[in-house]
């Protein structure tokens, strides 16, 4: 009998690694739902405005630095693009929004940021704070010389959370430990 | 090309590297510049990293090739790298154990329990300062609310205008129940139209409890919000609200942000306690790697450099051991190995020259043997080269020829082997053991060898070969025959004899005839007739001996005198026919056998002296056969190259006693009446001819003559000249 010596050891590497990758995402599904439950787009005043309601539920490491008082950064990206004849659609606005989260011990509240505007929004507790960060209102994205009014485009939106303010040199060290969470893309049409 | 650049490559890979080490122990202490950097040091190490693997993996792959192959040298690098490995491995390891272990208490001394402590206490300093200046802002906000809450109008607006100058607020706005503003009042920092209030200041109010909260600023610093309703109002509809936001003082919110900061600081790398750990370890392990690897590399590098000249030197050797003296290595230092390098290419300078050199000895050594084998060849003495067990070595053809051995085949064949197959040489091989037995490897000697065809003289020397290093060289022995220089000296000496014989002898004995004759005619005529006959047979008996004389001395005359040849061609065969015919006619019983090759018919000699040759040789055999039963002669001619032999046999006694020995000799006879020149003359014919005569007894009986003469004039007269200059 042979079966105890190994042919190929390369093979059964790669395999068991490829093993101990697939049971990394595993553990992370085992946390709270973060995933875009609806979003929509309307045009106001002469722009685009977008709505998006997420479950924002976090990782346990993201918990963990955030009790410690790492700050958390929600990012939310949008494209919209358009169908063309012959061609591969055409992506017409991508844009990138951010906020960070933070708590405040001093003053014993948590903190949104905006970091582009500085707009800034205590809350009081942390889930009203994740519920602020989950209801995205009237996030103007595009005007009408972007998507005319009357035109149709296809829209995707996605969030993704991160453990923000960490040493890039850490995360790409300790690439298995879950510094970042993302949603799948969230994609609807749009119609006149 | 890649030869030349590849430590040019390896040496900015090295400063590289060191500067990447440089920048990590430069911004160690600083875990957010190391966090800058940390990206590219692991770059760049994980480059080296990835280099080194595959510069390692070519050499190891040379390596192992050459081990498999047993390649010289291969085991001595093998050691060599083993050696500096360990040398290299042991300390990188030992310091990597001991880094890691400074480092983790180094990061764990960040968190000790005092300093959290310590934070915490700040933070709760900071909140009680932050609370006590809330309560009174609070209570202040409630005054102000009681004294507003019967006014109204214009006299409201003044009212919050006073109050908010007195009580130092940044804004007081008075809302309605739902937080919309009635009226404020605001200080310069503030413009524009106060905004909504938030949710849980107006749950809380309504819920009749006053609302006060310190709120961070976006520009960073703080300020306090205080809310309570205005007036006593049983339920919250139709109430009004007093929102005021009053600063924090600077000093007190610097201490609180630098307080807040440090707690956030803390609480953040508390988090990333382990994860830095970690982050340092491996950076740590990936640096140690990249040295080990270095090491191994270097170990490999050297190793090879160090054990090429021993390389070089071993191939070189061999080169030199296969015969290849041109071999030369290059110098690869000035240390012992070049010295080793340099007295290993001077050795194959002087092993090529001394083989020049011996090539052009053996060369020269080959060509005096070869003249020397010229020299033996056409040499006419017999030379006989013999090794110091008495082995042949070399012989010449003069020595066969004269001893009757075919030495061609004969090298390294023992003397004696061939001394016991060849009479002669027994003979000398006898005289030469004798002298060796008296301890004489040095002697000269005239010996005289015995065969049927007669006795040969030989003048001999040996002489002893020098040998090497006390080994005996060998013997050589070179003889001349001289038994036709001993016959021709004898010869010379018969024919003076004979002259001197005729001229002295001859004079007186006319004299004595004619006084004999005189005396007889004077004194005959007065004698007594008894006196007379006395004088007449005295003086008779002296002219008849007188004359014998005469006839003796004109036959050693005739010895002794040598005509001048005349040469001409003539048929030999009809000449053998007609004497033959002579003899046979004088004595019909003695039978005559002829045996004539046509081809042997032309002689070109003198026909006189060859007649004479025949007569005397037929003489001698009709006077041998004299009185016995059925006398034959045989006569045979018979062409071998250009030599004409003729050979005369008859079946007589032969040759008795030593006899044969003598038988050419003058005055050598066996006959009572025989002046003993028959053969003497037959000798010296044949000589002036150039030819060779040869006598032996035939085993049956009787004797064999055997003649041997040049067929045509040439060689008669090359005969002459050798005879000439002998």
């Amino acid at each position: 009998m042979h079966l105890t010596r190994w042919r190929y050891p390369g093979l059964v590497i790669i395999a068991a690694l490829l093993f101990a990758a697939s049971a990394l995402p595993a553990e992370a599904s085992d946390e709270g739902r973060f995933e875009i439950r609806n979003a929509y787009v309307e045009m106001l005043g002469g722009a685009w405005q977008l709505d998006v309601r997420l479950d924002l539920g976090l990782s346990e490491a993201a918990r963990q630095a955030f009790d410690e008082g790492v700050p958390l950064t929600l990012m939310l990206e949008v494209e919209a693009t358009t169908a063309r004849r012959f061609l591969p659609d055409e992506t017409v606005v991508s844009l990138t929004k951010e906020w960070q989260l933070a708590y405040d011990a001093i003053a014993d509240r948590y903190v949104v940021t905006d970091p582009v505007t500085g707009e800034h929004v205590s809350h009081a507790t942390r889930a009203e704070a994740l519920d602020a960060l989950a209801h995205i209102s009237k996030l103007q994205f595009a005007d009408t010389t972007q998507l005319p009014t009357g035109g149709r485009f296809e829209m995707r939106v996605r969030a993704s959370v991160e453990i923000g303010d960490l040493p890039t040199a850490i995360k790409v060290l300790l690439f298995w430990k879950s510094w970042s969470r993302s949603t799948d893309w969230y994609v609807w049409s749009v119609r006149p | 090309m890649t030869r030349r650049w590849l430590p040019v490559a390896v040496g900015i890979g090295i400063v590289v590297w060191v500067a990447a080490l440089a920048l990590l122990a430069v911004t160690g202490e600083g875990s957010q510049r190391f966090g800058q950097l940390q990206p590219w040091i692991l770059l760049i190490n994980i480059a080296g990293v990835i280099v080194l693997l595959a510069l390692i993996g070519s050499r190891l792959t040379d390596f192992i090739r050459d081990w498999r192959r047993r390649v010289p040298g291969s085991r001595l690098r093998g050691r060599t790298i083993l050696m500096f490995g360990g040398l290299a491995v042991a300390p990188l390891l030992l310091v990597f154990t001991f880094s890691v272990l400074f480092l983790t208490r180094g990061i764990d001394s960040w968190f000790h329990a005092e300093v959290r402590e310590g934070l915490s206490d700040a933070l709760g300093l900071s909140r009680a300062a932050l609370d006590l200046r809330m309560r009174e802002v609070l209570e202040r906000t409630q005054r102000i609310a009681d004294d507003l809450s019967n006014l109204g109008g214009s006299s409201l607006y003044a009212a919050l205008d006073d109050h908010l100058r007195l009580a130092g607020a940044d804004e007081l706005i008075v809302t309605n129940s739902g937080g919309q503003p009635e009226a404020y009042s605001t200080s310069g920092m503030q413009h524009g139209l106060p905004g909504t209030q938030p949710e849980e200041l107006l749950q809380q109010v309504r819920q009749g409890s006053p609302y006060v909260s310190l709120e961070p600023l976006s520009g960073g610093g703080y300020r306090i919000r205080a809310a309570t309703r205005i007036g006593a109002a049983q339920s919250l509809q139709g109430s009004r609200l007093l929102v005021a936001t009053y600063p924090v003082p600077q000093r007190l919110a610097d201490l609180a942000a630098t307080v807040q900061n440090a707690y956030q600081q803390y609480g953040r790398l508390s988090f990333l306690r382990e994860p830095l750990k970690l982050s340092f370890v491996l950076t740590l392990s990936l640096v140690l790697l990249m040295a080990l690897l270095a090491a191994l590399y270097g170990a490999l590098f050297f190793s090879q450099r160090l054990v090429r000249p021993v390389q070089d030197l071993i191939a070189g050797t061999r080169a030199v051991a296969k015969g290849d003296f041109d071999t030369r290595l290059s110098m690869p230092s000035h240390d012992e190995i070049g010295y080793l390098v340099t007295s290993f290419n001077d050795m194959t300078k002087k092993l090529a020259r001394a083989r020049e050199e011996t090539e052009r000895s053996q060369a020269a050594v080959e060509g005096e043997r070869a003249a020397l084998a010229v020299i033996l060849a056409r040499l006419t003495s017999g030379v006989i080269s013999l090794e110091p067990d008495l082995r042949v070595r070399v012989a010449n053809h003069a020595a066969g020829n004269i001893l009757g051995v075919e030495f061609d085949q004969a090298a390294g064949q023992p003397l004696a082997e061939l001394a016991a197959r060849h009479p002669l040489l027994g003979q000398l091989h006898a005289v030469m053991q004798r002298h060796l037995e008296a301890g004489e490897s040095e002697w000269r000697e005239q010996v005289t060898l015995r065969s049927d065809a007669g006795r040969r003289e030989l003048v001999c020397a040996c002489t002893a070969l020098p040998g090497d290093a006390g080994v005996p060289g060998g013997l050589v022995i070179v003889f001349d025959e001289v038994t036709q220089l001993l016959q021709a000296q004898r010869q010379a000496a018969w024919g003076e004899v004979a002259r001197r014989l005729a001229h002295e002898i001859r004079n007186p004995l006319t004299p004595i005839q004619l006084s004999a004759e005189r005396m007889r005619r004077k004194l005959f005529r007065g004698l007594q007739p008894a006196e007379a006959e006395i004088l007449d047979r005295s003086t008779q008996t002296i002219v008849q001996q007188v004359e014998a004389m005469k006839q003796m001395v004109a036959a050693f005359s005739e010895y002794a005198k040598a005509p001048e040849m005349q040469l001409s061609e003539f048929d030999m065969n009809a000449l053998i026919r007609q004497v033959s015919d002579l003899y046979h006619a004088q004595d019909p019983r003695v039978a005559f056998g002829l045996s004539l090759d046509p081809r042997a018919a032309t002689l070109e000699a003198d026909p006189g002296r060859i007649r004479q040759l025949l007569n005397n040789l037929l003489t001698n055999a009709v006077e041998a056969l004299d009185g016995r039963e059925n006398p034959v002669i045989m006569i045979e001619t018979k062409r071998a190259g250009d030599q004409i032999v003729l050979n005369v046999i008859d079946n007589g006694p032969g040759f008795q006693g030593g006899l044969i020995e003598q038988a050419f000799d003058p005055y050598v006879t066996s006959k009572p009446k025989g002046t003993g020149l028959g053969l003497a003359i037959v000798r010296r014919i044949v000589e002036e001819h150039g030819g060779q005569v040869e006598l032996e007894n035939v085993p049956q009986g009787g004797a064999r003559i055997c003649i041997t003469l040049p067929a045509a004039s040439r060689e008669l007269r090359r005969a002459d000249a050798r005879r000439e200059r002998a």
